[in-house]
């Protein structure tokens, strides 16, 4: 599969997670460039059960740890939905 | 994601690792996502396992009206400890965290290990600290300025005002506080608002200073450096039997998110060099 294909097939596992997992819902729909903390106005403990919400869904174990510490080290303290699809690409 | 019922509440948890166990306690208006965005949580599953939860109150956890003090939350520890069967743990509390660590090591010394106590101010040793030197208060009410609510300069850390404020802001504030600390932010301090926590946090509850004094376990006194609380840190180091001290570089009073390297690698360092069941029997 091309990554564009693999990229919008994880988009919309994401969208599915965010709305059943998180019961996040926007009326503008979930984008590469939507924003986790400013645009979903979601907290770092949804990021946590996202994680976790992921890895059920996808039946491994992601090094979401890893990129929950990542962000913690961040000035900005946000990660766009596109970087979690990127992720995820290169850990399934 | 992982919840279970305990002293009749359902509690959100989080578990790593294989190993003794290490328990992680966050603090008042936080959750246990702190201890991932830390690093502690992978750092610590490589040696044990890890449980984190979201206090009452808090996090995804349920937030009942009543029963905010410290006793309550050793309480729920303990029930929580029970479901999971947790026989013995090791503690580590942050801020109030280590509180409510401190005060289920009292109600239950032969369950705890060990104990690292980040930054707590005790309700009991108030009268240790030094009002002017409370710099993160200041900062939390600046902060809290440009959020909208407005705080006094002159009452020591008062969740109590705080919550209050944030129930009776207008439209306009609201908003600004909306847009400061996001919807799911702003919907978590309302409901802890509503609950009597501000007040019970400020309360002994049973947690006296000779209560304090008589913890017996290993014990790591673990303060920022520029801390408000260090006479504090000086009291339990001076006063519990086997009490060491050790000071974060760097840090002020969240030495988890202000320096999350050296915080873990100073709970990595105390956990990891207790014997399994050893105690050490002198006081640093």
């Amino acid at each position: 599969m091309s990554t564009p294909t693999i990229d919008s097939r994880i988009l919309e596992d994401l969208r599915r997670v965010f709305r059943d997992g998180l019961g996040v819902d926007p009326v503008e729909p979930i984008a590469p460039e939507t924003k986790f903390f400013a645009d979903l106005g979601l907290a770092s403990i949804d990021a946590v059960v996202l994680g976790e919400e992921l890895q059920k869904t996808y039946g491994r174990k992601l090094p979401f740890s890893e990129m929950l510490a990542d962000l913690g080290a961040r000035e900005e303290r946000d990660m766009t939905i596109g970087e979690l699809v990127a992720f995820l690409r290169k850990n399934l | 994601m992982p919840r279970t019922t305990a002293n009749g509440l359902t509690f959100h948890y989080q578990q790593s690792g294989d190993g003794p166990d290490v328990v992680l306690i966050h603090g008042l208006t936080g959750d246990l996502s702190i201890w991932f965005l830390s690093r502690t949580v992978s750092a610590l599953a490589e040696n044990f396992r890890a449980t984190a939860y979201d206090l009452r109150g808090h996090g995804y956890t349920d937030a009942p009206e009543t029963g905010y003090t410290s006793l309550d939350h050793a309480r729920d520890l303990l029930a929580l400890l029970d479901v999971l069967e947790i026989r013995r743990a090791r503690l580590v509390g942050h801020s109030f965290g280590a509180v409510i660590a401190a005060h289920a090591a009292v109600l239950a010394p032969e369950r705890v290990d060990a104990l690292i106590l980040s930054d707590p101010y005790f309700p009991s040793l108030r009268h240790l600290e030094d009002l002017s030197r409370w710099g993160h208060w200041q900062n939390f009410r600046r902060e809290a300025e440009e959020a909208g609510v407005s705080l006094s300069a002159d009452t020591w850390y008062d969740l109590t005002t705080f919550f209050d404020q944030v129930l009776h802001l207008d439209d306009q504030r609201l908003l600004a506080f909306r847009r400061a600390v996001g919807l799911p932010g702003l919907n978590r301090v309302l409901r802890l608002a509503r609950t009597t926590c501000g007040a019970d946090s400020k309360l002994e509850a049973g947690l006296g200073a000779e209560s304090i004094a008589r913890i017996a376990v290993p014990c790591l006194a673990l303060y920022g450096e520029h801390s408000p609380f260090l006479s504090t840190a000086d009291y339990l180091m001076e006063n519990l039997p086997q009490c060491e001290g050790r000071r974060v570089p760097g840090a002020q009073h969240r030495a988890p998110e202000e320096a999350p390297e050296a915080f873990v690698a100073a709970v990595r360092e105390f956990l990891e060099n207790l014997g399994p069941v050893a105690r050490r029997e002198t006081c640093t």
